[in-house]
């Protein structure tokens, strides 16, 4: 591979890498708005300016490529510094300046390099600047808009449309300084990944019309995390504010999803917005057995009388502490296996170190049938260097849930099929009917959960204990209803369409008396076996790594930040895995 | 004034209108460059003209011979000649007359092209403007499809070549080379970055000669005559041939004409007639609106590429601007601005936003309202403009504003103290246009 020298730091490279790249790698930045990594280089910005020895013009370091052995490249020469002050100029004197009003500042191309290349004084003195009356904010698509005042024609939404989505919906219309960005005739910017362009703007003239106005972008606290929209497993960042989340954006994983991530994904999170939140264990109370508060510190509400355990109707559930309500599950697992079967109904939206635990609380209620809930949405397709992975399922983590001990099919061990009590004959039969106690995890495991005709047929189960993050239908038809946190609000892995397991990180804490259901399914387990007690989930991982054949090697914390290809026969249909993940050049801008 | 007796080469059938047909053409001695091409190697053709010297006329003056053999030997790829008649720079009108007047001339000059580079496809592609040439090309083209001059087989030597007309929307751009291959792959015009250079990927992902009208038509006359004859015209071995000037402005003959390269300016001018109305030079530009503007005093220069460059403008596209005294150089150059700021394809940076700032600048210097300190800022503006753009368009503004700042420091500088412009508006018409 051939050496290249920039400003005295010599990296090696393979042969074809261009400067910005290359810079990357010696630790130095090169300036750039139009490069991407991943579209075509147009040279366009002219911020990228360089001295190559032995050239007499300044060169492009996105169309300069280090062929062979000894290219000496200075970036901090003075003649480099004054072009990228004049690039910087050019580029300012029609622009608005309107940060303050702008969702972009504080992520802007325009002002980070304005602070570290530019000028602080303009000498572009006119009373007008150049304008696109009437263009300040055109609607693209449903997802993004446009404010041509303050766009620097770099064409990575235009590239973007045309190499990644394949749909071409941009064009550059009209030419010298009054050219702008559009979509062509007829056309709207409504791809799946449309919001992408949004993402790879440097400036603020393309917006979000979910993001507008939503939040400064400095006052966001980030956090890597995983798209639960389906089984693809986009890798992204959760940027919120004091636990609102604001935006998903996507983070670099060449394995999976690349740059980019859909729409749909990006809108995921606002049902933890809008769906109504479980946030303190529920007991529905029966008969003198359960009646009886133990908790002191947490007073119920006053129903009317002043004992409160004679006057309540025994079908209201009630707020009661953790530790009553565990063991309100406790007792009924213990209690009723012979009144029926005992059937844990396991989701997708479970991280495996729950489905594991889920599954172990189902080995230890001497139960065979543990299922998860699988559901199919739309064909979700994120491109990458490999082609794309595509998701059917519209969970983040079945295959997963089913690696640590759940079941999709029937549940087997000599039972007949029609006997079986899997997800199918819960959800679509009348399999609850048989059983004595039935639990979910979690509450929210699809579209279906919010069926009134599948709560009902849920019910049928003599006890019906329900973890769950959102107080939805079946939660407040449970027995026992116990908050536990999204996944924004926990840690935990999934195991996405091309087997590969990805871990992801707490965002911030989950309200209430809410818990990641790791710790409650922990606690539960120790009533039966000590060696389960206080068990977070990189603890609950490294414990299935060393059970799990899948998993076998892997430990949590030297999971790689890309994620791990398991070793399943079903995996080996999927391209292999980058080893070594490319520089990310595109990181701030 | 051995110039004034120059024997034309290129301009030979300019009063013949019987050229115009192919018949007429041959009887003037057409196609025997492309029947002699034929009957020698490929290779042996590109070395005669590289022999030639002789060098683009389409503005950057880079050896013809040479640019053909950076073309990739083999058959793998289709090549391609692009001739570039989108001859837009203002003030050159040299290939029109080529392509009006002699059409079959050039058809030779891109079949002989052709063989040389092993390419079996040419676009002319030709100003949108150019109806009128554009007619009698496509007519010149047809009937050389019927005598076999193009098809599937070139005067029965087996060779495929075919040649399409391609007529442009009215972009300057597109005369720029990359520019004019996105336009004829029916793309928006605009040039694209280089490397990899048309030689190698160019129209249609494939390599492609791009050759200027004029260029191409000096080809058939090499070969017949022979490198030797070509390198004996002209100043020097770098600066050969014949060449063709337009030249317009202050001049009582303005049109084209054609001498030897390397012709003084005041012979030309002598030529052209002299000053108009006998008025005093003042300025001219020799090479087209992009070449810097030289002053009377470098009226002896000798007009061809080397001695431009060393005086600090270029031969260009030779198409010469005169000026007399009562011609206000802000306000020409304003006008200059103008025609860049609205050329600018606008896709990189300092074009787009330089050749703005520059318009609005000399503008208000030229309405009086300039600044004691725009002179300086506009040569910085130059400056920012000068070797960082993508394609050679912002080079080409800067051009001749940076020589109106440098060479006409004091009408510049009288402008911004009178604050007001020192030259009246000029009446040349009786209905009172200008």
């Amino acid at each position: 591979m051939p050496k290249v020298t920039i400003d005295d730091r010599t990296v090696e490279v393979e042969a074809g890498t261009n400067l910005i790249d290359a810079a990357f790698k010696a630790g130095v930045h090169i300036p750039h708005y139009c490069y991407h990594p991943r579209l075509s280089v147009v040279g366009q910005c002219r911020m990228c300016l360089v001295k190559v020895a032995g050239m007499g013009k300044l060169q492009a370091g996105c169309a300069t490529q280090v062929m062979k052995d000894g290219m000496v490249v200075h970036t901090d020469l003075p003649e480099v510094k004054e072009a990228q002050q004049g690039m910087m100029e050019f580029l300012l004197i029609n622009h608005p300046l309107d940060c303050p009003i702008c969702d972009q500042a504080g992520e802007c191309g325009l002002q980070d390099y304005a602070f570290k290349h530019g000028v602080a004084f303009s000498r572009f003195q006119f009373e007008d600047k150049r304008t696109y009356p009437g263009r300040e904010r055109i609607p693209l698509g449903g997802n993004v808009l446009l404010n041509m005042n303050r766009c620097i024609q770099c064409t990575r939404c235009i590239r973007f449309t045309e190499e990644i989505a394949g749909t071409a919906e941009l064009g550059f219309f009209h030419r010298g300084a009054r050219t702008e960005i559009g979509t062509f005739p007829g056309k709207q910017l409504d791809n799946q990944l449309a919001t992408c362009v949004v993402d790879i703007c440097p400036v603020g003239a393309l917006t979000s019309t979910r993001f507008r106005f939503a939040e400064r972008v400095f006052y966001l606290d980030k956090r890597p995390s995983l798209c639960t929209g389906c089984e693809v497993g986009c890798n992204i960042t959760i940027e919120h504010r004091r636990g609102a989340i604001k935006r998903y954006k996507p983070r670099f994983n060449p394995d999976v999803n690349d740059y980019w991530m859909c729409d749909y994904g990006r809108a995921t999170f606002e049902r933890y917005r809008d769906l109504p939140r479980l946030t303190a264990p529920r007991l529905r109370q029966e008969g003198a057995a359960l009646g009886v508060a133990t908790d002191p510190m947490r007073p119920r509400p006053d129903l009317g009388g002043t004992d409160t355990t004679r006057r309540r109707r025994p079908e209201a559930p009630t707020p009661v502490s953790w530790r009553e309500a565990l063991d309100a599950v406790a007792r009924y697992l213990r209690s009723r296996s012979a009144e029926g079967a005992i059937a844990f109904l396991g989701s997708g939206f479970l991280t495996t170190e729950e489905a594991y635990l889920f599954a172990q609380l189902a080995d230890v209620a001497g139960t065979p049938h543990r299922s998860v809930a699988v559901e199919l949405g739309p064909e979700r397709h994120i491109p990458n260097l490999q082609g794309g992975v595509t998701g059917r399922e519209a969970a983040p983590n079945r295959r997963g849930a089913e690696l640590a001990g759940l079941a999709s099919g029937s549940a087997g061990d000599g039972e007949a099929a029609g006997a079986s009590l899997d997800a199918e004959s819960l959800l679509r039969g009348d399999g609850a009917a048989r059983c004595a106690v039935l639990v979910v995890c979690d509450s929210d495991f699809g579209a279906a959960a919010y069926d009134p005709v599948i709560v009902e047929r849920l019910r049928r189960a003599r006890v019906l204990i329900v973890f769950g993050w959102a107080d939805s239908p079946l939660a407040q038809a449970a027995d026992v209803a116990l908050p536990v946190a999204t996944h924004a609000e926990k840690d935990g892995t999934f195991v996405n369409v091309e087997w590969r397991v990805q871990r992801f990180e707490r965002a911030f804490s989950p309200p209430g008396q809410a818990r990641p259901a790791v710790e409650a399914l922990s606690e539960l387990l120790t009533r039966y076996d000590a060696r389960w007690a206080n068990l977070g989930a990189p603890a609950v991982f490294d414990r299935l790594a060393a059970e799990l054949p899948a998993f076998a090697g892997l430990s949590w914390h030297h999971l790689p930040a890309t994620g791990a290809a398991l070793d399943v026969p079903a995996a080996r249909a999927f391209p292999e895995p980058h080893l070594q993940a490319p520089e990310d050049t595109a990181v701030g801008i | 004034m051995a110039s004034r007796a120059f024997e034309p080469v290129l301009t030979r059938n300019v009063g013949n209108p019987a050229a115009l047909t192919l018949d007429g053409y041959r009887k003037s001695g057409g196609y025997e460059g492309l029947a002699k091409a034929l009957a020698m190697e490929p290779d042996a053709v590109i070395d005669e003209v590289k022999r030639s010297g002789l060098r683009g006329r389409g503005g950057a003056g880079f050896a013809a011979g040479v640019k053909w053999s950076f073309i990739p030997k083999g058959r793998d790829k289709p090549k391609y000649l692009v001739c570039n008649a989108d001859e837009s720079e203002p003030g050159t009108f040299k290939d029109r007359l080529l392509m009006e007047k002699d059409p079959h001339q050039l058809i030779e000059g891109c079949a002989i092209c052709c063989w040389a580079v092993q390419a079996s496809t040419t676009y002319i592609y030709i100003r949108g403007e150019y109806t009128h040439a554009n007619a009698i090309m496509e007519q010149a083209i047809k009937e050389a499809y019927q005598a076999g001059v193009l098809g599937d087989s070139v005067f029965n030597s087996g060779f495929k070549l075919d040649m399409y007309m391609h007529q442009g929307a009215g972009a300057y751009i597109c005369g720029e080379e990359t520019g004019m291959i996105e336009s004829l792959e029916g793309k928006r015009g605009q040039p694209r970055v280089k490397p990899p250079f048309p030689a190698i990927v160019g129209a249609f992902g494939a390599p492609t000669v791009i050759n200027n009208v004029e260029t191409l038509a000096n080809v058939p006359h090499i070969l017949v005559r022979g490198a030797d004859w070509f390198k004996s015209i002209g100043t020097d071995e770098r600066n050969t041939g014949p060449k063709l000037y337009a030249i317009s402005g202050h001049v009582e003959r303005p049109g084209t004409y054609e001498t030897a390269i390397g012709i003084p300016f005041s012979e030309l001018l002598d030529l052209a007639g002299g000053m108009y109305r006998g008025g005093k030079l003042k300025a001219y530009i020799p090479g087209g609106a992009s070449a810097a503007i030289l002053t009377a005093d470098q009226a002896g220069l000798a007009l061809d590429f080397d001695t431009m460059t060393k005086a600090g403008s270029m031969l260009g596209s030779a198409a010469v601007m005169v000026m007399d005294d009562a011609t206000c150089m802000v306000r020409s150059v304003a006008r200059l601005a103008k025609f860049f700021n609205h050329e600018s394809c606008g896709q990189c940076t300092p074009c787009r936003e330089g050749t703005n700032w520059m318009e609005l600048l000399l503008t208000r210097i030229e309405h009086g309202e300039g600044r004691p300190s725009d002179p300086q800022l506009l040569q910085s503006v130059c400056k920012n403009m000068n070797g960082t753009a993508l394609c050679a368009l912002a080079e080409a503004a800067v051009g001749p504003v940076d020589s109106l700042i440098k060479r006409f420091p004091e009408e510049v500088e009288r402008h911004i103290r009178d604050r007001a412009c020192p030259f009246p508006q000029r009446r040349y018409f009786e209905n009172g246009a200008s």
